[in-house]
């Protein structure tokens, strides 16, 4: 428990420092917002300064972190975005739900195709279902997101002359489009999720099953199922599970991608647009509530390994 | 192959006189208004039948237009600013903002012909023989989308925002970004039988083509605005009251990120000539779709009507061969010119290209046919002129007459001889901004001057970084903006000196370019004013060549073929935008 809470409080200063490297990295770079908002046309000087007054741009840097800083721990996650005026709350709130919904989908198919896999594939080491496991995960380490994603889309447009749906939905007011919305940017993200998952599942499995107990067990006679299952399984979930936990910076990043070109106005395009119109204020916020929700994944990782192990809660 | 570029651009010229002859479409005049004025571009000097420039999609017996129908169509990103007309440009923003806040201002460019004035919001209106004053009468049919009457107040609360902006306490808001082309206002006053009357300090003649650019609706309604304003809320956007406009369709919801859907407004005034009610459509839903590979497999697959407009949403010839494949004759392609690819010098920061024979050597140089194919994706043309976009002549894009006629031969041995005679004939080094988001035109302009020893070393930068450097002084060379000013004199913004303005191309402070624009904005005669254009263009391209104008670009949006009765402006993406006379025929 102490343990834990310590955990936790290592979360704030963590989350301080991040904020602030992201604050001096968007400050550093070269950019203005001003030029973005006005658009395509020459612009006086004197409107470009009264709107970088309107906006706060004048202010001290320092002021402007302790602004932003303020109204991230306020409750407005970090005021109005400079380029929509939108409260960057109600952004959070728009974008977030989609992102954590393509990496749920994400997390479960790839959990649940990559963990029966690396099983098989290590249970038939040297056999025909490893060669085709291994292969499969190859391509999904090798191809880049954005390559994939392109040929799904002209794949589908070429071959069935169709392409997902463009205007998101939420499951609750239209399941059908949502579900064609989300299937394949969670099924390219879990693609890749799984390779990695599926290798670490089969070599670890493949360890366990090299073990004394195991041998023991086979000399005991029990069958292959029952040794797979019961002794070699429980034994090799944890690599498997830390890299779920790991995995979690590049589903986001994943995210970035693929939200872009399919449409889903989730945080990652959010983000992408925001870094790309030096929306500081949404940029910010929204890096640091990534930020934190990271930490909160690994803890929970770190969590979960004492129920995953016993042995784990007992060391500790 | 130039011979066929010309021919098609004069069928393409024909084709949209032929369209325009049959529309019949002009906006409903009030019983009292029968004398609402049509007024030539530019001038109040003669009033010239010049042909008709914009194009109706759809052939004349198919012009019935039909009712009801959502029209789909991609929009490449969110509107900034809150949707603020008075605070952005971006075409984000006024693709959209056309249905919702209307085509215009009291004055719009006519749909039949854009490079005429129309009446919108006001009915009629008369200036003073000085050109200082100008008074409108305002139409007393329109209604705000929350069914208020607008009113000449509203339209005195719209400019004064424009003009001035506010202050309450210490609190300021700024004036609209584009005050600065509307001239100097001295006051704008409210007049009995709902007339406005906005008066100048210096004489202003052109006031009412500045007036109906598109990009200057209003959106600010008074009576939601007003007290917001007067309580300090001073960066109160048209998203902060709902979105309530004066436009065709109004804003039914916004999921941001997503989409933004419209729907008619059925108190809206227009009519067509027969006395029909617009808009057709029963709404628009403007899809969100950041990227172009995105919107193009869409449209192809039929889930969008028709493209974004905006740079990178614009189709290349390569992308609409992808096109022609899956849709053949069921989609057409709306040409819209789009301003001009060039090449501006930073004169300010040393180096080679502060002596005027290098940068002439350059303009010489270049092979700009070859610039058509490879820069503007296929669809562009030669020019000899950086604008004006909208010159008062019977201008047609091959009837401008042009500089450095000879053959490239010629010309790229006169550039040698002037960079030998400058001492340069081994070449230097030259830095070019360039923006990330197409790299092509710089890859182009450096693979065409490595020919003359000049090794262009490109800064490529992102959008933010671009719309900071290039007003700056931190380049050599750059490629400019656009310059959608409807008027020669609007051009000074990016020819003019650059402590005039840091948005020019060219930063210099040459002061005969003062006394050249001076010139033109004295001459009180038509022909006067085309001299003296002229005459600045050749000192701007040719005789100090601070600016090569390379060739000019088509904009290419993609449309299913059933959009009908689409007005495709000649030039300028910003027109045309409230699809109030659009039907779907299927």
């Amino acid at each position: 428990m102490i343990r834990l809470t310590w955990r936790l409080a290592l979360i704030v200063p963590t989350v301080l420092a991040a904020s602030i490297v992201v604050f001096v990295v968007m400050r550093v770079l070269p950019g203005d917002v001003v030029g973005i908002i006005i658009g395509d046309i020459p612009a006086s000087s004197e409107a470009r300064e009264a709107l970088e007054e309107e906006l706060g741009l004048n202010n001290p840097l320092t002021v402007q972190y302790g602004r932003w800083l303020w109204s991230m721990v306020n409750g407005e996650f970090g005021g109005r975005s400079l380029e929509s005026r939108d409260p960057i709350r109600s952004i959070i709130g728009r974008q977030l739900p989609v992102t954590l919904m393509l990496a749920g989908y994400t997390v479960l198919l790839s959990v649940f195709v990559s963990v029966p896999l690396g099983v098989l594939a290590a249970a038939r080491s040297g056999q025909w279902p490893d060669y085709v496991i291994r292969g499969a995960t190859l391509g999904g380490l090798a191809l880049p997101n954005l390559l994939v994603a392109l040929l799904v889309i002209l794949g589908l447009l070429i071959f069935f002359q169709w392409s997902p749906p463009i205007i998101y939905s939420s499951p609750w007011s239209n399941p059908w489009t949502h579900i064609q919305m989300l299937v394949w940017p969670a099924l390219i993200l879990a693609w890749e999720q799984s390779s990695h998952l599926v290798r670490v599942t089969r070599s670890s499995m493949l360890t366990a099953l090299s073990q004394d107990y195991v041998v023991t067990a086979r000399s005991k006679g029990l069958s292959e199922r029952s040794i797979i299952l019961q002794h070699g399984f429980p034994n090799a979930r944890i690599p498997a599970v830390t890299m779920l936990g790991l995995q979690f910076g590049s589903l986001v990043s994943g995210a970035l991608i693929l939200e872009t070109i399919f449409g889903l106005p989730g945080i990652g395009r959010g983000l992408v647009q925001a870094a790309l119109a030096r929306d500081y204020q949404v940029v910010q916020s929204l890096a640091t509530c990534l930020v934190f929700l990271s930490l909160i994944v690994n803890l929970f990782v770190d969590t979960i390994y004492a129920y995953i192990d016993p042995r784990i809660s007992r060391d500790s | 192959m130039q011979l066929t570029r010309i021919v098609t651009i004069v069928l393409i010229g024909c084709l949209a006189i032929s369209c325009s002859a049959e529309s019949a479409l002009s906006p409903d005049v009030d019983t009292d208004d029968t004398s609402a004025p049509v007024q030539n571009a530019a001038l109040t000097l003669p009033v010239i039948a010049t042909p008709s420039l914009a194009s109706i999609n759809g052939s004349p017996d198919e012009l019935e237009g039909k009712y009801g129908g959502i029209l789909v169509l991609a929009n490449r990103g969110d509107p900034p600013a809150g949707f603020d007309t008075l605070r952005t440009s971006s075409i984000a923003l006024h693709q959209a903002a056309g249905a919702m806040f209307g085509p215009g201002n009291l004055v719009m460019r006519c749909r039949e012909n854009m490079y005429f004035v129309c009446p919108y919001l006001a009915t009629t209106w008369v200036s003073n023989p000085e050109f200082t004053e100008w008074t409108f009468n305002i139409r007393s049919n329109v209604y705000w989308h929350d069914g208020t009457l607008f009113t000449a107040d509203d339209a005195k609360f719209w400019f004064e925002l424009a003009f001035f902006g506010t202050q309450v306490g210490d609190k300021v808001r700024a004036p609209a970004y584009f005050k600065g082309e509307l001239g100097d206002v001295a006051k704008v006053e409210v007049l009995e039988h709902e007339q406005l009357r906005i008066t100048f300090t210096q004489r202003n003649p052109h006031f009412l083509d500045i007036l109906a650019n598109p990009r200057f609706k209003i959106a600010h309604p008074r009576h939601l605005m007003k007290a917001r304003l007067e309580q300090g809320e001073m960066s109160i956007s048209p998203m902060d009251v709902g979105l309530v406009g004066l436009g065709p369709f109004k804003l039914e919801n916004y999921e941001r990120g997503s989409v933004i859907r419209v729907r008619r407004f059925a108190k809206y005034w227009e009519k067509t000539a027969e006395g029909d009610p617009l808009p057709y459509l029963e709404g628009i839903d403007y899809v969100i779709v950041p990227d172009p590979f995105t919107m193009d497999v869409a449209l192809r697959t039929g889930r969008l009507d028709g493209g974004a407009r905006g740079q990178a949403h614009y189709i290349t010839s390569q992308r609409k061969e992808g096109y022609d494949l899956d849709l053949g004759e069921d989609v057409f392609f709306a040409e819209i010119e789009g301003g001009n690819f060039r090449l501006a010098f930073n004169v300010l920061r040393s180096g080679p290209w502060q002596d005027s024979r290098i940068r002439r050597a350059i303009a010489l140089w270049i092979d700009k046919r070859d610039a058509i194919h490879l820069v503007l994706g296929g669809f562009g043309w030669t020019s000899p002129d950086l604008g004006p976009t909208n010159i008062p002549m019977p201008r047609h894009f091959i009837n401008w007459p042009k500089f450095d006629l000879g053959s490239l031969k010629e010309k790229q041995t006169e550039a040698r001889r002037l960079m030998v005679e400058a001492g340069y004939e081994n070449g230097f080094s030259m830095g070019h901004l360039c923006r990330a988001l197409n790299p092509i035109p710089c890859e182009f302009l450096k693979a065409q001057l490595k020919g003359l020893g000049i090794n262009l070393q490109l800064q490529m930068v992102d959008e933010g970084e671009w719309s900071r450097a290039r007003i700056s002084l931190d380049y050599d060379s750059q490629q400019g903006r656009l310059t959608p000013s409807p008027i020669p004199e609007g051009t000074e913004s990016v020819y003019g000196r650059y402590s005039n303005n840091p948005d020019s191309y060219a930063k210099h402070e040459d002061p005969k370019v003062d006394a050249l624009y001076q010139l033109l904005r004295d001459t009180r005669t038509f022909e006067g004013r085309v001299e003296a254009w002229r005459t600045i263009e050749r000192y701007l391209f040719v005789e100090q060549t601070y600016v090569i104008p390379i060739a000019e670009s088509i904009n290419v949006v993609p449309y299913q073929a059933y959009v009908k009765g689409l007005v495709i402006p000649t030039e300028d993406a910003h027109t045309n935008t409230d699809f109030a006379t659009v039907w779907l025929d299927k």
